[in-house]
This record gives C-alpha cells, structure tokens and sequence, in this order.
C-alpha cells in the first residue's frame, strides 16, 4: 500500500511524467496498486460525503456513509470502464502509436489525481456537511468539489498525453534514422527539456505534436465528464435528502444536467419560502 | 517553547518581533504564538459588558474559540493546499510555503492581540452591543490587511524562485477564506449578547453562512 501511496506521489509531483521516464511510450505505474489507491481515496470521500446524512437525525441515516463510501470509487472505476473502449479504438484510428495498455495506464494514472484533489477537498466537505442544514448547498458544493477534481485530473491528462506523444515521436525518429533521412533528424523535434522541477500540470513544451490523437482525447474528455455526470445522478444518492428515507439507489428519473438547475431554483425558493415564514437560522 | 516563555517572557517576546518583520520560524513558534496571542485577543472580545460587571464566562469561551477558530479552519484547508502545490510541481517549496502561511497566521493574531486594548477601550466607552459587534469587525479588517500584506512579503522569494506559487496563494487565500467564514459562523457568539444567557454555542446557529446571506439578497430582492 505504501508503495502504491508512493506511485502516486510520484504521479502528482510530476516525477513519473518527466520526459525521461516516458521512455518506451508508456506512464511507469501499477494499474492495480493505483486501482487500489483510487478506491481508498474514494471511500475516504464518500465518508466525507456521507456525513451530511447522519447529522440529519432518523434511524437508518447511518447506512448512507457505507453507501457512498462504495459509490464514489465506483463512480469513477465504472465511469472509467464505460468509456476506455471508445477511446482506445478512435485512438487507433486516428493514427496514435500508443498501445492499449499504455492509455489504460495514462487514464488510471489520472484518475488517481482527479481522486487525490478530491480527498484533499474532503476535510472541507466534511465540515461543511456536519455544519450545514441546507441540502441543496451541499449538492452544489459536491459539484463544485467534483468538478475541480475532475478539471485538474483531466488536465494532467492532456498534458501527460503531450509529452507521451512527443517521446513516441522521437522514438520513431531514432530507431529509422536512414529511412527518414538525416534533413528530418536535424529538423526533427528539439531535444526534450531535462526539467527537473516541471509540474505534472505544465506544458513540456509549446510545440504540439499529434493533432489528431489530441483532438480525439479532448472530444473523449467531453465524453468522460458527461458519462461521469449522468453516472454520479444514476448512483444517487451520494448526499442524502434528509426529507426522504434512505434508500441504496433512487428510481431512474430525468437527469443531472436538469438535477443541477433544479437545485439552484430550490435554494432560490427556500431562501423565499424563509422570508415568509421566519428566520430557521 | 512554553518554558522560556514562562521563566524569561521579554526574551520570547523577540519570536512575535521577528514574525512581524518576516524572519523564518520554526513551526512550534508559530503554533505557540497563535495560541497565545490569539487567546489574548479573546479575552477581551468576551469582556463587552453593559452593567460593568466581569462576564468571565463569555469570556473563557471566546479566549478558548478564538485560537479554535484560526487552528480549525487552518487544519481544514491545509490538505487541499499541499495536493495543490505537489500538482503544480512545487512540492520541493512546500515547507516554506507551510511556514508563510503559519506566520501569517500568526501575524494576524499579534496585530490582533496589539488592538486589543484598543477593543477594550472602546468597550470601556461605549456599551451598545451593535457598535461592538461594529467594532471588532473593524479590527479584524485591520488585523487581516495586515496579514495580507505579510503573506505577500512571505511569498515575494517564492515567487521570484517560481511564478506558480502565485497562483497557489490565490487558491490559499479562497479556499481558507470559504472555510474561514463558516467556522466563524459556526463558532458564534464571540462577544455574546449581554441579555442573553452565556453559551459555548448557540444552537440556532447550526446552519451555513453562506445559505443566509444567499437568503438575505433573496429576501431583498423580493421585498
């Protein structure tokens, strides 16, 4: 476990996305040990999340922190599962050099991150809902939470994804110099900066290579966030409405994109249904 | 730490000096000096009194939420900071970005603890509840302000060495602020309403700051 902890340090501290570990076109990482990780960070969220409902008061209240502490690793491991197959075939289509096992690794690798932002918002969540009366504020800092965690994980995506291609680039370029020519070695991509303080989140460097293979990842992103989305409303609830009984799961109805507005007017309306009947607070 | 303050308090007192002027401490130190100072400043915000008559119980908890609040809300948000600084690939600066934003914590309670007497002047000259309520805000608008302007002082040769870290402070400052505003709601009464029975907490404040001010531009804006 501790050595898995310490992969993930490594991810996040930008030392296993440095170009020279890159070498071979493949993010150095254990699927499993960071699949593990991502499920303790996970459960340590859901307990986070979970929280909010036991403060609420009736009996069974309890049983909505085991449940979410099972939801939120599943919402991602199952969201992650979804969509890799579509991903991996209009990678290959499109011409990307990068093995299957390779982008498997690269979107575990963020995932973990997206995981690690989100525990480290937990402590917050946690004192927010045991402070909190208001159901419909912690939707919305959930989201909020949610999609810093997913905006930072896909953003190292992005990034890992640019330095993978650009070392497979020059891999290519090495290993057939006499059929590419030496005018291409020379004018071949610039020598990939040693850079030993580069951030996993910043751009190795400002020439993009593999439009195509960036294009399908970015349209993929899109993908991911709505799969991820609609499988966050299919899995509720996370939270628990402190009006109605606990249930695992809620019957299938509408969804998140209308759940979010929704709740925005909710939060209009108590505030207006408060000023009509005097102050809670 | 607590030993030399007790047998030789003038020397330690070069501790506070030397934070205020930016110099490195050690994180005990700083610890240390939140709590003293900050339960200082404390006893005298629980000392509003209407009648003259000592309220030492209101007194005792607001020396007790005062260090509470600042630790808290500091612990609270201290784990999305270090994720953030080891994703923007400044890990290596993290210790010193820990130690700047601990002295500026305990900047803020030194100015604090420096206007105290002032608070209590004023108390002593004015017994509206309202206007010390008033009052304390504006100390600890002044206390904050200054805090600001150490942290940028902290920061400056961080952001020399990387521009990252200004970034990173900015995220600080709002996830420490959203934090910070809901613990001090939380953590009601400081000063306490003098008609009203003393509490550690008051029970109807269990609820979201930011939920009431929400319902408040609702409230006014339909009438």
């Amino acid at each position: 476990m501790l050595t898995w902890l310490r992969h993930l340090d490594r991810i996040l501290r930008g030392e296993a996305t440095k170009p020279q570990e890159l070498a071979g076109g493949t993010l150095r990482v254990p699927i499993f040990g960071l699949a593990v990780v991502i499920d303790v960070l996970g459960i340590f969220y859901g307990a986070c999340m979970g929280l909010f409902s036991v403060m609420g008061g009736t009996t069974d209240r309890w049983k909505q922190i085991p449940a979410s502490m099972v939801k939120v690793p599943a919402l991602f491991l199952l969201t992650l599962v979804i969509t890799v197959p579509s991903l991996y075939t209009f990678n290959a289509l499109v011409g990307s050099r990068l093995k299957m096992l390779s982008v498997i690794r690269l979107l575990t690798a963020s995932v973990a991150v997206m995981l690690a932002v989100l525990a480290s918002l937990g402590t917050i969540v946690a004192f927010f809902s045991i402070s909190t009366t208001s159901y419909p504020f912690m939707i919305l800092l959930n989201v909020a939470v949610f999609g810093i965690s997913g905006v930072l994980g896909l953003r190292f995506l992005l990034q890992t994804l640019h330095r993978l291609t650009r070392v497979v680039d020059s891999e290519e370029q090495i290993i057939q110099p006499e059929l590419a020519g030496p005018a291409v070695v020379v004018g071949g991509p610039p020598p990939v900066p040693a850079a030993a303080s580069l951030g996993a989140l910043v751009h190795a460097t400002p020439d993009p290579l593999g439009k195509h293979v960036k294009k399908v990842f970015r349209i993929w992103l899109i993908v991911f966030a709505l799969v991820g989305a609609q499988m966050s409303w299919d899995l509720r609830p996370f939270i628990g409405n402190p009006n109605q009984p606990f249930t695992w799961l809620r019957p299938r109805e509408s969804n998140f994109f209308e759940g979010v507005v929704k709740t925005f007017g909710k939060l209009i309306d108590s505030g207006d249904k408060n000023h009509r009947s005097g102050w809670r607070f | 730490m607590i030993s030399p303050l007790l047998s030789r308090p003038l020397r330690w007192l070069d501790h506070p000096a030397g934070v205020l002027r930016a110099r490195p401490a050690s994180l005990r130190t700083l610890l240390s000096i939140i709590v003293i100072f900050s339960i200082t400043y404390g006893l005298v915000m629980g000392s509003f009194s209407v009648d003259g008559h000592l309220r030492g119980r209101q007194m005792l908890y607001s020396s007790l939420k005062m260090p509470l609040l600042l630790l808290a809300t500091f612990a609270i948000s201290l784990p999305s900071f270090f994720v953030l600084n080891t994703l923007m690939g400044v890990r290596d600066d993290f210790k010193l970005a820990l130690r700047s934003v601990a002295a500026t914590q305990a900047g803020l309670t030194i100015v604090l603890a420096s206007l105290a007497p002032i608070t209590a002047f004023w108390y002593a000259s004015s017994a509206v509840y309202e206007r010390a309520i008033l009052f304390n805000a504006l100390m600890f608008a002044l206390a904050s302000l200054a805090a600001q302007w150490l942290l940028r002082r902290l920061y400056r040769p961080l952001i020399a060495r990387d521009a990252r870290h200004r970034l990173l402070l900015r995220c600080w400052l709002v996830i420490y602020a959203f934090v910070g505003i809901q613990m001090g709601w939380l953590l009601r009464p400081f000063i306490g309403h003098p008609g009203v029975k003393t509490e550690f907490f008051r029970a109807e404040s269990w609820g979201n700051a930011y939920v009431v001010v929400w319902e408040l531009i609702v409230k006014s804006l339909h009438g």
